[in-house]
């Protein structure tokens, strides 16, 4: 076989690329990653879980809870949204009629639309959001013209994307945000819900907890299966347990007995609760609901 | 092998042979014009591999610019944006000024001084007569271009040409114009070389 060198070279040069594209070129993009500071505070971010909440990961990962269930929230886009907080000594149609006025500046063009439509039966509840735009830069300049009839306007950056839209997020999950996971449980597929701010949505250690005993006495439609394993269903002894599930009538366990999770479930939970990522990064920008 | 070709050749020798031929030139065209797409896409789109840069931000220009702007930051975009209306005009939005019609601002003694109290008094009250801007003397009038405006604004103006094209001076204050124009003497007509130097610096 003369051609053997050139065909060895050849998958040499063919895998060495890959490698490079697939290996190295995102270490040396994202492996120099540390700590950084959420946007315009001093606070550090990511923070190491602690406790429970490490061994959680493990349990996350033993069974398989990446299967079906994401840990990163996508973005398409970002926007200026302008709220209107205070009337000031205004009468809400007075503000209308002032900002239909408006509408005839050839920068307003773009979102007449919907800023009217904003208007349209709107009985004066603040805060209100007017219109959003991509334009970050008409977005203040509108704001502050508005300002100028003595009304309290503000403008925020969010984030758009159906993600966002489904409220699993205020933005896009960066590579920092996984410092501190080991492996990274980032899934690829959602037969259930995106998890990566879990610890947001749902900040009750004991919803988690019926929830992986009987998925369907949260969520009614839930199609997860139950992690019955994870709990022991035991008879009540001199006193209840403090850890017993709560749980509604028809998933309780039978009179005299109780369900109490074991130190496995009770790690699970204590690591969806650690599961947050929900401020401003230099890196994925927005403004914060105060 | 040399054998099976002779035979090959004579046996029929109206066939084709192949040929070395050279590559058309349609199709180096055609990969260099591909070449040529791909590295503006990646350009305007890849944020040339910078850690921080996701989409949907292109690069890392436009992820400065979508970030909060507080301070000093936002003090001198304000200037900036209040400066490129109201002055930019005749000064240039370099501050580099347009021979004939204002003197430049950029490296000028007068933008930055220590103190800002003569300067504020220009766009205040306006300027007559001869003046030396960085060695070169300029013989023009200038309203009072300044006087419209609030003192935030006006102080994020010379706050922005204090501290642009190489200028490094200190920034100025709303509060400070709020003083210097309860101070200013009556009257409207527009300071002079002279007395601006009587002035406080």
């Amino acid at each position: 076989m003369k051609t053997g060198i050139a065909i060895f070279v050849a998958a040499f040069v063919a895998l060495g690329a890959s490698w490079c594209g697939f290996v190295l070129a995102p270490a040396l993009q994202l492996g120099g990653a540390k700590q950084t500071v959420i946007l315009q505070t001093t606070d550090n971010w990511p923070l190491q879980r602690t406790g429970d909440a490490t061994l959680g990961l493990q349990v996350y990962r033993a069974y398989g809870c990446a299967a079906c269930h994401t840990e990163q929230v996508r973005q398409t886009g970002v926007a200026s949204e302008v709220n209107l907080t205070g009337l000031g000594n205004r009468k809400a149609e007075d503000f209308s009629a002032f900002a239909k006025s408006l509408f005839v500046l050839p920068e307003l063009a773009g979102v007449t639309n919907a800023f009217a439509a904003s208007l349209n039966g709107w009985n004066g509840e603040l805060p209100k959001t007017l219109f959003t735009t991509t334009d970050v830069e008409l977005a203040s300049a509108l704001a502050e013209r508005l300002k100028a009839v003595g009304v309290k306007c503000e403008t925020r950056l969010v984030a758009t994307g159906s993600d966002i839209a489904r409220g699993w997020g205020s933005r896009q999950s960066v590579a920092v945000d996984y410092l501190y996971d080991q492996p990274v449980q980032l899934g690829s597929m959602r037969a259930g819900p995106d998890l990566a701010n879990i610890g947001v949505r749902v900040p009750d250690a004991n919803l988690h907890l019926n929830h992986l005993y009987a998925p369907k006495s949260v969520t009614p439609n839930s199609t997860m299966p139950s992690f019955k394993f994870l709990f022991e269903v035991r008879k009540i002894g001199a006193a209840p347990s403090a850890d017993a599930l709560n749980l509604p009538k028809e998933f309780a366990a039978a009179p005299g007995f109780e369900i109490v999770p074991k130190p496995e479930a009770k790690q699970l939970a204590a690591y969806l609760l650690s599961l947050k990522a929900n401020v401003p990064l230099y890196e994925a920008p927005f403004t914060p609901v105060k | 092998m040399s054998d099976e070709k002779k035979s090959c050749s004579v046996s029929s020798a109206g066939e084709p042979v192949s040929e070395r031929s050279t590559t058309p030139m349609w199709i180096i065209v055609t990969t260099l014009i591909l070449f040529f797409i791909g590295g503006i896409y990646f350009d305007r789109h890849s944020g040339w591999f910078d850690a921080k840069v996701y989409a949907p931000y292109s690069s890392a220009e436009t992820l400065e610019a979508y970030q909060p702007k507080s301070g000093e930051a936002a003090l001198l975009a304000r200037g900036k944006k209040n400066y490129e209306a109201v002055c930019g005009t005749c000064h240039g939005p370099d501050g580099l000024g347009k021979p004939g019609q204002a003197p430049p601002l950029a490296g000028s003694e007068w933008v930055t001084a220590k103190g800002f109290n003569r300067l504020a008094h220009i766009p205040l009250m306006g300027l007559a007569g001869s003046i030396s801007v960085a060695g070169k003397d300029w013989n023009m009038n200038m309203a009072a271009m300044g006087a419209a405006l609030p003192d935030e604004d006006l102080a994020a103006v010379l706050s922005y040409i204090r501290s642009s094209w190489g200028n490094k001076a200190s920034s100025v204050a709303g509060d400070d114009i709020k003083q210097i124009r309860s101070k200013m003497p009556a009257g409207a007509q527009p300071v002079t070389h002279d007395m601006l130097m009587q002035m406080p610096e």
